[in-house]
């Protein structure tokens, strides 16, 4: 069991994120992504690694229709070209960018609310998320007064609350401290596991990117193109603190810097 | 909190008992001449008398009626053209130099204009104070408005907010905080354009008395309706205060 790639099992359902053969170039001459092609099977969940500025953001963004798409290839969600505002995309920022004038609650119906579902049902689904995420009893209570831990916790509800089966997610923890950032991770393992979401996510830190992906992306730069694509099987669930003693993880880690290594060295040589 | 709360009210009403109790000691003995500093005994009684007489309230009706007007139809319309400015920044453009050369002008100087074109009466001191508002008003609103997080507008751009609701839902309450500030900005701003334009030329409200009352050498006088000024400038601020916190208790 524990050396079949997970990823098999997903094989046969169509599509979450179709990425093929994408160019992408600001100024007309130099390339941005380079020939970027990426599959994310239904309830698949896709960590894209690489260097700053190596297009992972810029590739995720495109997704979401917030950055256009000009050059060569094709994207499609869902089996749709990326358009902002699509019910079946959740994104998720870095930071939190939760509203300081609603309450946790308020911003955990924002999402739903904005793409109109009732009032009632809204406040009753956000309800049962922040509970998910650990904060019941954190209803009234403003960002200002919650810690960024417990604000990024909002935001997760907020995008799971949705119930969009892809989300893209840009570096979520990416702000947090080394403490919270693991226990964030769990919650989200947990999430994926109860919600089944497809989930691309761009992150900078490998080992983060091991512990909750089916799969691995390897990004670099200049121009951004992906140099590996590796499975991680590793059986689920998963508990972070438990991955830490597992040799299996660390190996995939060494394969993943390595790859990362050799986009460096071939860049500056 | 409430006992420190009260050791520093305790300390400053010494205080204060202590100047005004020095004021009368030199002005007594002649070491200040009260013709030009005035007197604090004179001080008071001039103000009981005026409390009492009721022409300190109708004095102070005037001014307060200019200003609150003053300060309510510059802010509405700064607002509104703040608004229009940000939907359309070219129009913005078009008329900035123009208005920033409006803005440094000091306006005061527009007061025997709008007392030709406005008369004696409230016209021109609500003129002339809305005319010190409206760009206070007016700056903080188009910053308010461009300074909202990016982060806000994303994340409403991802869920498919149209503009119009974005505006509403983030980018108006997200502006609210720095627009409160240059309303209350706004409300002293139009408090002085007022006075300013009851000193110059007036039939009614507390600048008039205070010019009269100057130009006749009632230097008690002059003080007492100082001391009103100063008083009606903090009670303002306080229920600005009062209201940000009631409206903004998200901060």
């Amino acid at each position: 069991m524990d050396n079949v790639n997970p990823s098999a099992e997903f094989n046969n359902s169509p599509l979450a994120i179709a990425v093929d053969a994408v160019h992408l170039s600001f100024d007309g001459t130099n390339p941005v992504l380079f020939d970027v092609s990426l599959h994310v099977q239904q309830g698949e969940f896709v960590s894209l690694v690489g260097p700053s500025g190596c297009g992972k953001t810029t590739l995720l963004n495109m997704a979401a229709g917030l950055v256009a798409q000009t050059g060569k290839g094709s994207i499609q969600l869902a089996g749709a070209p990326p358009v902002q505002g699509n019910p079946q995309v959740g994104y998720m920022l870095a930071r939190d960018s939760l509203l300081p004038w609603k309450t946790a609650l308020g911003n955990a119906m924002f999402g739903m609310q904005v793409r109109g579902v009732p009032r009632a049902e809204a406040q009753e689904r956000a309800q049962a998320m922040l509970q998910e995420v650990g904060l019941a009893g954190f209803e009234n209570a403003y960002p200002k007064a919650l810690s960024h831990g417990m604000r990024q916790r909002v935001a997760l509800a907020r995008t799971f609350a949705l119930g969009s089966s892809v989300l893209l997610m840009d570096e979520p923890f990416g702000a947090l401290d080394a403490q919270t950032k693991l226990q964030l991770e769990d919650l989200l393992l947990r999430l994926c596991q109860q919600h089944k979401q497809s989930v691309l996510f761009v992150t900078h830190d490998l080992s983060e990117a091991v512990a909750v992906s089916d799969r691995v992306v390897v990004m670099t730069s200049r121009p951004g193109r992906i140099v590996a694509d590796i499975a991680i099987d590793l059986p689920r669930p998963r508990s972070i603190r438990e991955l830490q003693k597992d040799p299996h993880f660390h190996e995939l880690y060494s394969q993943i810097w390595s790859h990362l290594e050799s986009g460096w060295s071939k860049h500056e040589g | 909190m409430k006992a420190e709360k009260l050791k520093w009210l305790c300390a400053h009403i010494a205080f204060i008992c202590m100047m005004l109790a020095l004021g009368e000691w030199l002005t007594v003995n002649r070491w200040l001449d009260p013709t030009f500093v005035g007197q604090p005994s004179g001080v008071l009684k001039f103000l009981w008398n005026n409390i009492t007489s009721g022409q300190l309230w109708v004095d102070m009706g005037w001014t307060m009626a200019g200003t609150l007007i003053s300060f309510l139809l510059g802010s509405v319309a700064a607002i509104a053209v703040g608004l229009l400015f940000v939907g359309f920044p070219k129009f913005e453009k078009f008329l900035e130099p123009y208005l920033n050369a409006m803005n440094v002008m000091p306006r005061i100087a527009l007061a025997p204009l709008f007392i030709l074109w406005f008369g004696l009466g409230l016209g021109s001191k609500i003129a002339l104070g809305c005319s010190l508002t409206f760009f206070i008003v007016l700056s903080s609103t188009v910053a308010g408005i461009r300074g909202v997080s990016q982060d806000h507008v994303t994340l409403c751009k991802t869920l498919g907010a149209s503009a119009v609701s974005t505006f509403f839902q983030v980018t108006l309450p997200g502006a609210v905080p720095v627009i409160f500030s240059g309303l209350r900005l706004g409300l002293i701003y139009s408090l002085l354009g007022v006075i300013g334009a009851e000193i110059i030329a007036s039939e009614k409200g507390l600048g008039q008395s205070l010019a009269y009352l100057g130009s006749t050498f009632e230097v008690n006088g002059v003080m007492a309706l100082l001391l009103v000024l100063a008083m009606i400038g903090v009670s303002v601020m306080k229920t600005m205060t009062w209201l940000e916190k009631r409206l903004l208790h998200w901060q």
